[in-house]
């Protein structure tokens, strides 16, 4: 998965790297956390030798997905975690074009509302997910009528995130083919950047910022 | 099977102890130091090493005097069990007595039971990093013995047999004793497993609540929410599978860019 | 116990005083509620309100060492409300019976009885008058002003409630109410009982606690009767047992007296000890007396000697003189003995006035410990305040099997001797004690034979056949059914008695077989018929209760001749013979004998044989000229009290106890009404701790339960010295001070007395220096795995004893109670 000449920069290596610090602890913890919610799913702990290390895989794992976690906050608060109105809001209005046609849905920046919500929700949730958590992993000292809601804030969590991350998955490969290498590269091609972020296409190349794979970046600002 | 139910007549009970040692000793469950903190009961709570205490209270009798009140605190085994709804791992569960046991193998330390229980009875134990509580001594009970507690008692105090029997003598007890007494036990969580006479009010009692049942949050996490984050779940993973198929993948391709065909794939 | 525990369950009324039978005797509370089930009302009397007393239904404080008083009180009621049982106390006491009108009581002779001299009482006058034939007179209508029934009217006139409540401290509507509610098992058919135990017996009064109980329990006709009795609930599981085979310095087994130096023969000796008695149709039981001593010279020394000689081996007491356990400490400290056997105790925290004891044991050459665990006692001269470089005495510890490490029997409060068989072997080089004795033996024996010595013969002419005997005479090893045959006793020659041939060597079925010639053998005539030819009686484990009252005579034995129920005789009306309780009947006369349990005493009904047989005339007595100290009770203070003057009369203390403070040492001080020590302190025992904590301090679930010394108080007292609860505190007596943590709590009250404020505290005793974590520790000693905290209680105690038998007077002594650090 080589850039192509041509392609356009939507990630830096940073991103990138707090992307999958982000997905591969969520994953985990959601395994994990599956694994122990329902004893129908208990066997998720055979291959890690029992209910007890994957106990302890959860748990450490939480601990990587916090920094990942707030690390991503940093990153994307203010491309994703904005409203751009009122554009925003008439995305909204046609849900994006993601669920019945629509003949030109509004031009959106850099991530659409969908993804907005998606971040916004793991962000949040995410927050509630690692306060929950480690009130849950460490709770001795605190009143059981507080603890206790620990653990249904965190099934709530559950309940919350895993749609959105399911969606996220969905979307960021087969759902919307070409989403892909943004993760993995940090390349996407024009006409991708164009259908999915044609606002923030146009700006960066308005400022001379956009980065094209195979050509001098812009040297203005240099 | 028949349930089985602990009776616990705290009019009778002298505070001998000898129920919370016979308990150490079948059990084998380690003495820890400890320290006379004012009072005759110690350890001050239920330890993981301490699966029944008798507590100590000493209150007014409303005319100048006192009254040295003892109960012995240990898992009332509910029907309707905060801990087994919790537990992950399948380490506490139902007996076929209706006693409420405890699989210190398969236990993870996640300590969920700790916060469910209504009658904060587990105990985590850090050094093993499992948690511990009273299984009504099912070895014995199983061996069609009573457990050690009840065994060890001297004064009938602490009695075990079928649940209808004891019951009936439950309330028996508690019409002889008029006044406030009660039974405190077959009308919560569906029935607990250890039956107590209760001379006083339930309120006058340290540490035992008045109207126990599985807390709301439980209830709203394993009755409400765990099928709700399935039920979610199965939804999307429906939803994605039905949009790909009806809906189709967004086009984000150009005409222009050979190269969005095989980024897509 | 007259009576025996599942008896309790039988009680109409149980009277707990003088003890904490709920956490003491957890087991006695199985009883206790099944008679409480059945009706029966709980009375707990107690200067602190115990775990007993939370179950009763009447609840009343008295301060310590006031039981007399107490009690006196309830006599005056009886007896003013004529709620004596009237034909039981006719028939069955010695009510009737005229005192010599020479003989003065306290309150007509300056707080003593007629005869006080030097600290002694001439008890000439303590008699009764008899007519030409030497009988008793009597007078059957009780209102001769000198009938024993009289006097104890006049006598207890002065313990009017309100002088009582002054003295106890405990209100008067309580004293009422446990009067009213005891009382009622006067009534014929209700059976009232008392148990009680080092509450009643630690006192310099302390058998005249129990003399005044007994002497209720006659008037309300509960002696003899099921569900009556009076009761001692023995502070060991083997106490009953050690003292029937004489523990105690004056008596040898079966109750029999030590000789005297002024007793020179055995006939001398006999004549002696064997009451007579001029009543007609009395049975006089202790006119056996020969026989009882004559089998025991047999079981000692069997044909190596004739009985004469054998009279001749046995210990003798110097006349006038007392060789208590405070004697003998008292004689170490001053430097009298060389050497000291500690078997199976720790006197270094369990003796009276610990410092004086632990000092004691650095004057000897050698001490040898025996015991089961290490104890304060073995290790006394590294102990607090000792400097091991300046003490001579050698310790020898030799470490002894458990209980449930060898074979043999055990006798319980309620006169029941059950066989126990061995568990496990005991570890490491620990041997049973009656192997050690039998080692000993040898070598003193051998020593003796070597050497010769003063009444060498008492030890080299002693039979010594306890097991299987080895080619050098020796016996190989220990058999402990042999011991249990020799108490028994065997017929020594073949001998017709009662028209019956007993061939020699067969075990003598009852002690009624017993001969004075010879004969016979029998370590303890009380045990006679323990093991006969029909096996080992202890061992039977029958659990069929054919009396309906729960005697289970078919379950272990029980001196004497599996009599459960003593003094049974008294349980039926002396005229028809027919039970006082219908529904609780003891014996029952079928036509033409009794039935139920072992009768006691009682002939054909209506014979008129009175049936209290171990005493002379046959009766319960109520005048009881036998003690040292009155032949009625009469309340003394404690050699300790709070109070000035006794209220009852001028004489302040028990004047016939002997006073080491006064003539004995400068160890020996005494505090009373002394403002340094303000408070009145008794001690006590907890569930959790046995004795001196040796046995129990080293179990860690036990030291787990119960960690620390501690001192309980009220909470006023608390607040008066600025005591918190839990906090670290010293209390002090005179003699010495412990450290302990603080119980405030309301289960304490201070007393009114005599219209001031006294506070009583109180401390358990099972605590010593040997388990805490300050102590220092050195290569081989074993560390506990729960550490206690705190020295004995009885480094507080003080050095004196009851007129009687000497028990310390533990339960009653001044003491102070202060921060830490102030």
């Amino acid at each position: 998965m080589i850039p192509k000449k041509g392609m356009i920069k939507v990630s830096d290596a940073f991103e990138r790297i707090v992307h999958w610090c982000l997905a591969i602890s969520c994953i985990v913890l959601m395994i994990s956390g599956l694994g122990m919610m329902f004893h129908a799913f208990n066997f998720l702990a055979i291959p890690v030798g029992g209910l007890k290390n994957l106990k302890l895989i959860h748990n450490f794992t939480g601990l990587i997905f916090i920094p990942s976690l707030l690390f991503a906050i940093l990153v994307w608060w203010k491309e994703a975690g904005v409203l751009d109105l009122p554009d925003d809001f008439e995305w909204i209005k046609c849900a994006g074009g993601y669920l019945w046609h629509v003949e030109n849905p509004p031009e959106t920046g850099k991530y659409n509302v969908g993804q907005k919500a998606f971040f916004l929700a793991v962000a949040g949730f995410g927050i509630i997910m690692i306060i929950s958590g480690l009130i849950m992993w460490f709770p001795l000292s605190l009143p059981t009528g507080l603890v206790r809601w620990m653990y249904s804030l965190h099934a709530l969590g559950f309940f919350v995130i895993f749609p959105f991350f399911f969606v996220h998955l969905y979307l960021g490969t087969i759902g919307v083919p070409g989403s892909a290498p943004a993760v993995f590269t940090g390349y996407v091609t024009r006409s991708w950047c164009n259908k999915q972020c044609p606002k923030w296409l146009r700006k960066m190349e308005e400022t001379g910022k956009l980065e094209v794979y195979g050509e001098e970046k812009a040297v203005s600002e240099h | 099977m028949t349930e089985k139910v602990k009776l616990y007549d705290l009019s009778k009970c002298t505070g001998c102890r000898a129920c919370q040692l016979a308990c150490k000793q079948w059990n084998q469950l380690p003495a820890k130091q400890t320290h006379n903190m004012g009072t005759y009961q110690n350890p001050s709570d239920l330890q993981p090493n301490t699966w029944n205490l008798i507590r100590f209270q000493e209150v007014s009798d409303g005319n100048g005097g006192v009254k040295w009140m003892f109960r012995h605190d240990a898992c009332m085994h509910c029907t309707d069990a905060a801990c087994v709804r919790v537990c992950p791992s399948g380490a506490l569960s139902h007996t076929k007595y209706g006693t409420v046991a405890f699989d210190q193998a398969k236990c993870i330390g996640c300590k969920e039971c700790i916060s469910a229980c209504p009658f904060e009875v587990p105990r985590y134990d850090p050094e093993k990093d499992k948690i511990a509580k009273c299984d009504m001594c099912f070895s014995r009970i199983d061996n069609g013995l009573e457990p050690a507690c009840v065994k060890a008692c001297p004064t009938g105090a602490l009695r075990f047999g079928d649940k209808d029997e004891m019951l009936k003598l439950a309330y028996k007890r508690a019409k002889e004793l008029g006044g406030d007494a009660s039974v405190y036990g077959d009308k919560f969580v569906g029935g607990t497993h250890m039956i107590y006479v209760l001379p006083e009010k339930a309120s006058v009692y340290d540490r035992l609540p008045e109207n126990p049942r599985v807390p709301l949050s439980i209830i709203a996490w394993k009755d409400w929410l765990k099928p709700l984050s399935l039920l979610a779940a199965g939804g999307v993973l429906a939803g994605s599978l039905f949009h790909y198929i009806i809906h189709g993948p967004k086009d984000t391709g150009g005409d222009d860019d050979q190269a969005s065909q095989e980024g897509g794939k | 116990m007259t009576n025996h525990w599942n008896d309790i369950a039988n009680s109409d009324c149980i009277l707990i005083m003088g003890s904490n039978a709920a956490s003491n005797h957890p087991i006695s509370f199985k009883y206790v509620t099944k008679a409480m089930d059945n009706g029966a009302k709980l009375i707990s009397v107690d200067p602190r309100f115990t775990q007993t007393s939370s179950k009763a239904d009447i609840y009343a404080a008295l301060r310590s060492g006031t039981d007399i008083a107490f009690l006196g009180g309830m006599i005056k009621y009886i007896l003013d409300n004529n709620l004596i049982q009237g034909k039981y106390v006719k028939y069955y006491t010695n009510a009737p019976f005229m005192v010599n009108p020479d003989f003065k009581m306290p309150g007509e002779n300056d707080g003593v009885f007629s005869g006080l001299m030097d600290g002694k009482y001439d008890k000439s006058t303590w008699s009764f008058q008899t007519d030409a034939n030497g009988v008793v007179k009597k007078d059957m209508s009780l209102k001769n002003p000198n009938c024993v029934y009289q006097l104890l009217k006049k006598h207890y006139s002065r313990y009017n409630l309100d002088v009582v409540s002054r003295i106890t401290g405990t209100p008067k509507e309580d004293l009422l109410r446990v009067y009213k509610e005891y009382t009622k098992t006067g009534e014929v058919g209700k059976a009232g009982t008392i148990m009680y135990a080092m509450g009643w017996t630690q006192h310099t009064v302390g058998v005249q606690n129990i003399r005044i109980m007994a002497m209720i329990q006659l008037l309300l006709g509960n002696m003899g009767v099921a569900g009556g009795g009076v009761n001692a609930l023995r502070g060991e599981s083997n106490v009953q047992g050690s003292t029937d085979h004489c523990l105690l310095f004056h008596i040898l087994p079966g109750y029999l007296k030590t000789p005297k130096a002024s007793l020179p023969t055995l006939a001398a000796y006999n004549s002696k000890y064997t009451p007579k008695t001029k009543e007609p149709k009395s049975l006089n039981w202790w006119k056996n007396y020969a026989k009882y001593s004559a089998s025991l010279i047999r079981a000692h020394y069997g044909m190596n000697a004739t009985l004469e000689e054998g009279y001749g081996y046995l210990p003798r007491l110097d006349d006038g003189k007392t060789y208590s356990w405070l004697d003998i400490f008292d004689e170490m400290y001053k430097g009298k003995f060389t050497g000291f056997f500690s078997w199976g105790q720790n006197p270094a925290c369990s003796g009276a006035s610990s410092n004086k004891t632990r000092q004691a044991m650095t004057k000897l050459d050698w001490m040898v410990n025996v015991n089961i665990f290490d104890s304060e006692t073995g290790n006394f001269w590294r102990g607090p305040g000792m400097d091991p470089t300046k003490i001579k005495t050698e310790v020898f510890s030799l470490p002894c099997a458990a209980s449930i490490e060898k074979e043999g029997s055990i006798t319980n409060s309620g006169r029941w001797m059950q066989w126990r068989y061995k568990a496990v072997n005991p570890p490491g080089d620990a041997m049973p004690d009656g192997e050690i004795i039998t080692k000993l033996f040898y070598k003193i024996k051998e020593l003796y034979e070597k050497e010769g010595g003063p009444l060498a013969e008492a030890i080299t002419k002693m039979t010594w056949d306890y097991g299987p005997m080895g080619a050098d005479g020796k016996i190989r090893h220990l058999d402990t059914h042999m011991i249990a045959k020799e108490i028994n006793g065997y017929f020594l020659e073949d001998k017709i008695v009662k028209g019956k041939l007993f061939k020699k060597g067969t075990l003598v079925p009852s002690f009624v077989y017993l001969q004075d010639d010879g004969s016979t053998s029998s370590g303890n005539w009380l045990y006679c018929n323990s093991y006969t030819e029909k096996g080992n009686m202890a061992a039977r484990r029958g659990k069929k209760d054919k009396s309906g009252i729960g005697l289970y005579s078919e379950w272990a034995w029980c001196w004497p001749i599996n009599r459960r129920i003593i003094y049974n005789g008294a349980s039926v009306d002396p005229i028809s013979g027919k039970p006082w309780d219908k529904e609780h009947p003891v014996i029952m006369w079928n036509g033409s004998k009794w039935v139920g349990d072992v009768p006691d005493g009682v002939a054909a009904p209506g014979s008129g044989r009175p049936p209290f047989i171990m005493k002379p005339h046959g009766v319960g007595s109520i005048f009881g000229p036998g003690r040292a100290d009155g032949p009625f009770p009469e309340h003394y203070e404690p050699l300790e009290c709070p109070v000035e003057k006794n209220l009852m009369s001028p004489q302040c203390v028990n004047p016939a106890i002997k006073r080491f403070d006064v003539d004995g040492t400068d160890v020996d001080k005494r505090a009373t009404c002394d403002p340094r020590f303000p408070f009145v302190c008794s001690t006590y025992r907890v569930s959790e701790h046995w004795q001196t904590g040796v046995m129990t301090r080293w179990c860690p679930w036990l030291a787990e339960m119960q960690p620390d010394m501690f001192v309980e108080m009220s909470v006023e007292l608390a607040r008066l010295k600025g005591i918190k609860n839990g906090e670290r505190v010293i209390v002090k007596s005179i003699r010495g001070e412990v450290e302990v943590v603080a119980i405030v709590t309301n289960r304490f009250k201070p007393f009114s007395i005599n219209g001031s404020v006294v506070h009583q505290v109180g401390i358990p005793w099972h605590f010593g220096w040997v388990t805490t974590a300050m102590r220092k520790f050195v290569h081989g000693d074993k560390k506990p795995e729960v550490f206690t905290s705190g020295d004995a209680a009885n480094l507080l105690t003080p050095f004196i004893g009851d007129a009687n038998t000497m028990i310390p007077e533990s339960k009653a002594f001044m003491v102070n109670v202060e921060r830490k650090g102030v």
